[in-house]
């Protein structure tokens, strides 16, 4: 309806980039990518897709989209959703975006629930499921061995990390009061300070 | 390392349906903007809320959403779609469906929100000294809390021996390999069927 009206860009035309995308070709862009990450790596289908296939913003642009992404909270591949259609139609562009990311797979998911809700009391399913569950356990705990390097060499940063884990752990301290207590510490201790030289 | 207490012991006090439904929604949402590092971090939450406080799912119910969640196509954090069915199966299917998609809806209106926000700020954000300082500081506090809901994982699912093997070899082998993590699964449900893995 408002094809016609041009919209404010946050991404400006640059050569070699296709025309912004209207909400139509949004959604049908990020169904794409959600279909075409079946079996893993949403991330790398939405860079190839957006960047490489439709050409809709430079490799830069979706580099700072991942950054944003990763920096507040949300799911990664959800915020990135919200992030391309925000650079395009603003919060409206972030709905379709992310309706098209998320309707097949959300579908798929909820008929698996449906499923398994009805059939998980018969002994043969709890069974396999006492399985595939251990192998998913697996997956969690390997999920802070995975960032470890980043913080290796910071002792503060690794003293933080221990400090979390036996207050949540040991003292049963809940989520959100933990954040809430650490994260402004936790802030004030890395605070950019002027006379140092920031390492990136 | 679940006792079968919790099993028996919970009894949340029920209120009324709409009343359990505008406490799901309510909780989700509060939740949102908690949700550090990708939104892993709030799978213990998750499990304290639906299994412990308000009854939604047993334990092993809720480990075996939450490899479903994980074993589906698409971002694992719609596992809250699924907590908001367990929360509601009681009331039929429809209700838990409308439940679901209540309970994803929470979830993700709030960050999603302030995303929007921070891209159309983002050139002021981008150097700003609030931004670096959260950045580092919530990083190391990320790292402890996925730790943390390794392990509530890791004791939710196993009940024995061969399960924490299992667990313990797929965590080396995901951090190891490049293989897809639909095989160890696979894999590891084979064994289940077996009737080597127990719970």
């Amino acid at each position: 309806m408002s094809a016609t009206q041009p919209e404010p860009q946050l991404i400006p035309a640059a050569p070699g980039l296709a025309p912004p995308p209207c909400l139509r070709q949004l959604f049908i862009g990020m169904l794409q990518v959600a279909l075409s990450s079946f079996g893993g790596g949403l991330s790398a289908w939405s860079q190839r897709i957006v960047v490489e296939q439709r050409r809709w913003m430079s490799d830069q642009d979706f580099l700072t989209g991942l950054t944003v992404a990763r920096l507040f909270p949300g799911p990664n591949q959800i915020n990135m959703a919200v992030y391309i259609g925000t650079s395009f139609h603003g919060l409206v562009g972030a709905l379709v975006a992310l309706a098209g990311m998320l309707l097949v797979p959300f579908t798929l998911l909820m008929g698996l629930g449906l499923v398994y809700f009805q059939v998980h009391e018969i002994p043969a399913v709890d069974r396999v499921l006492a399985g595939v569950v251990a192998a998913a356990a697996g997956m969690a705990l390997s999920m802070g061995f995975k960032i470890l390097h980043t913080y290796w060499r910071d002792r503060v940063a690794l003293l933080l990390a221990a400090f979390t884990f036996v207050a949540m752990v040991v003292f049963h301290v809940r989520l959100i009061p933990m954040v809430l207590v650490a994260g402004p510490l936790a802030m004030a201790w890395y605070w950019p300070r002027r006379t140092d030289q920031e390492p990136s | 390392m679940n006792t079968p207490f919790l099993f028996l012991s919970c009894t949340a006090p029920s209120p009324t349906q709409l009343g359990e439904f505008l406490r799901l929604i309510w909780t989700f949402l509060s939740l949102s903007l908690f949700s550090l590092g990708g939104g892993n971090t709030l799978l213990t939450e998750y499990h304290h809320i639906s299994v412990a406080q308000f009854c939604w799912l047993t334990a092993s119910q809720f480990s075996d959403v939450y490899a479903l969640a994980e074993a589906a196509p698409g971002p694992s954090s719609m596992i809250v779609g699924l907590l908001g069915m367990g929360a509601a199966w009681k009331e039929g299917p429809w209700m838990a469906l409308v439940s679901a998609y209540a309970a994803e809806l929470s979830i993700l209106i709030p960050s999603t929100l302030l995303m929007v926000v921070a891209c159309l700020s983002w050139k002021r954000l981008e150097h700003s000294p609030w931004r670096l300082a959260f950045e580092r500081g919530l990083g190391p506090i990320t790292l402890g809390i996925l730790f943390v809901v390794g392990l509530k994982i890791l004791n939710t699912a196993n009940h024995g021996v061969p399960g924490y093997l299992v667990s313990i070899v797929v965590c080396v082998l995901m951090l190891r390999t490049r293989v897809s993590p639909l095989w160890f699964m696979a894999v590891a449900g084979l064994l289940g069927g077996l009737g080597i893995i127990n719970r």
